[in-house]
């Protein structure tokens, strides 16, 4: 039974697959058979029983609609007298000369008229803008104080200037996180982002730049699954290999 | 009186048409031309009228001003764009800062991409294109046209007309003449 159940669902994603492929070619749409694929869809909808199912039915059912969208273009498009063979049309080319195919394109060409170009108005409105800019220096001083810098990495100097941390605070803390990694994840590794969770995003995100810290003096290792993608950390016992690398671990 | 009244309706017209040409010519925004809502904002409903007697005026001058239905098929969405009437001649184009083989490229994707049923896929082109042209002018070329408006490409790098060529080119003409062109003595 379940088997059946799964050959039904592979019926949808091949489906979904068909539409999709078919959206983003240049395949005569007409190659997807509306009626059998409703059909089939109708067939297996009183078996579905999950949400999850229910949904990629749906997925489905919008992808047909989207198949339907495309031949109503294709049919419009052969009916304009714009539609020439593409097989004509492509040996055509293929027998012009690049000389014949620029003739050809001029002799229906009406390029735009137009002047880009400063007038007395925008001139004025150039200056009155240049007049009121605020000074690099002096822009961001609201937010960030008496820096005048935009919003990008900071060092600890920096963050010892804006008392963020005090030096020994920073000592104290990075050790707590290490005997805290170290009971946590005893001799094996744990999922990174469990380990830097915290109950505000503040916390979570002095959590990270400590353990940046940990890592980054061989106190601890980073791995990523390839697979997963998942992050673990382990701490490290003894001397730290030399072998480093450097990465960067979104926060969020 | 009556005559009084006439100048000045006269003199309105020609004040209007003045600023639709001026509307026109200055390039406001990124794309060249101005919208329908844009022009009745400007020049008052009867902008319509406005444009057809300023794109008669201009057909000395050798300039008309064409109009491009826009998506939604409104009024509003229309863009209305000055171009020149006759066609240039191939060096005059060639002046104006495009080679033979870009014109070429663009020649013969604008025709590939309508036989298509208005899509090609970009790596599908390019193949056809490569038979004719070395790889490095078909990438810089396509790519050129995209961002100048010729061609539109979207997210599943499907390659479709652009505004650009909508505006400027007469693309059942550009069909019928490269079908029409003589290949027996090539």
């Amino acid at each position: 039974m379940p088997e059946r159940q799964d050959k039904k669902l592979e019926d949808i994603l091949r489906l979904i697959e068909l539409c999709r492929s078919v959206q983003s070619s240049s395949v005569d749409p007409f190659q997807v058979d509306i009626r059998e694929k409703l059909q089939t869809l109708k067939k297996h909808l009183p078996d579905w029983k999950l949400i999850d199912v229910m949904l990629m039915d749906s997925e489905a059912m919008q992808q047909l609609v989207a198949i339907v969208k495309l031949q109503d273009q294709w049919i419009k498009h052969r009916a304009s007298s714009l539609y020439i063979d593409p097989l004509l049309l492509e040996l055509k080319i293929r027998l012009l000369s690049r000389e014949d195919l620029a003739n050809s394109f001029v002799k229906c060409w009406h390029p735009i008229a137009q002047v880009d170009q400063l007038t007395a108005k925008g001139l004025e409105k150039a200056f009155v803008y240049w007049r009121d800019l605020v000074p690099m220096s002096e822009r961001f001083r609201n937010e960030f104080g008496n820096y005048g810098t935009v919003a990008g990495p900071m060092d600890f100097e920096e963050l010892q200037s804006l008392n963020i941390f005090t030096k020994e605070q920073f000592e104290t803390r990075l050790q707590k996180l290490d005997d805290e990694l170290v009971q946590k994840a005893g001799d094996t590794e744990m999922d990174y982002r469990s380990f830097i969770e915290a109950k505000t995003f503040e916390e979570k995100a002095v959590r990270a730049y400590l353990t940046a810290f940990i890592v980054t003096e061989g106190r601890a290792t980073i791995r990523t699954d390839p697979l997963t993608e998942k992050i673990f950390i382990s701490p490290v016992v003894g001397k730290p290999g030399s072998e480093t690398k450097s990465v960067a671990i979104e926060v969020t | 009186m009556s005559t009084g009244t006439n100048d000045g309706e006269r003199a309105l017209l020609e004040r209007k048409m003045r600023k639709a040409l001026q509307i026109l010519i200055l390039q406001r925004g990124r794309n060249p031309g101005v919208k329908g809502w844009e022009m009745k904002r400007h020049l008052g409903k009867d902008y319509k009228t406005i444009l057809e007697v300023l794109s008669t005026d201009l057909r000395s001058l050798g300039l008309e001003v064409h109009e491009v239905p826009g998506i939604e098929g409104t009024d509003d969405s229309t863009r209305y764009l000055l171009r020149f009437r006759e066609s240039p001649t191939l060096s005059e184009a060639e002046t104006a800062g495009f080679r033979i083989d870009d014109l070429a490229v663009l020649a013969a994707s604008v025709a590939m991409v309508n036989s298509k049923q208005g899509r090609v896929g970009r790596k599908e082109l390019e193949r056809f294109l490569r038979e004719k042209f070395p790889r490095w002018r078909v990438d810089y070329s396509l790519d050129r046209f995209i961002k100048r408006g010729y061609l539109d490409q979207d997210d599943k790098s499907l390659l479709r007309i652009g505004w650009r060529t909508r505006a400027e080119v007469d693309e059942k003409s550009l069909m019928t003449i490269i079908l029409s062109r003589d290949t027996l003595q090539k």
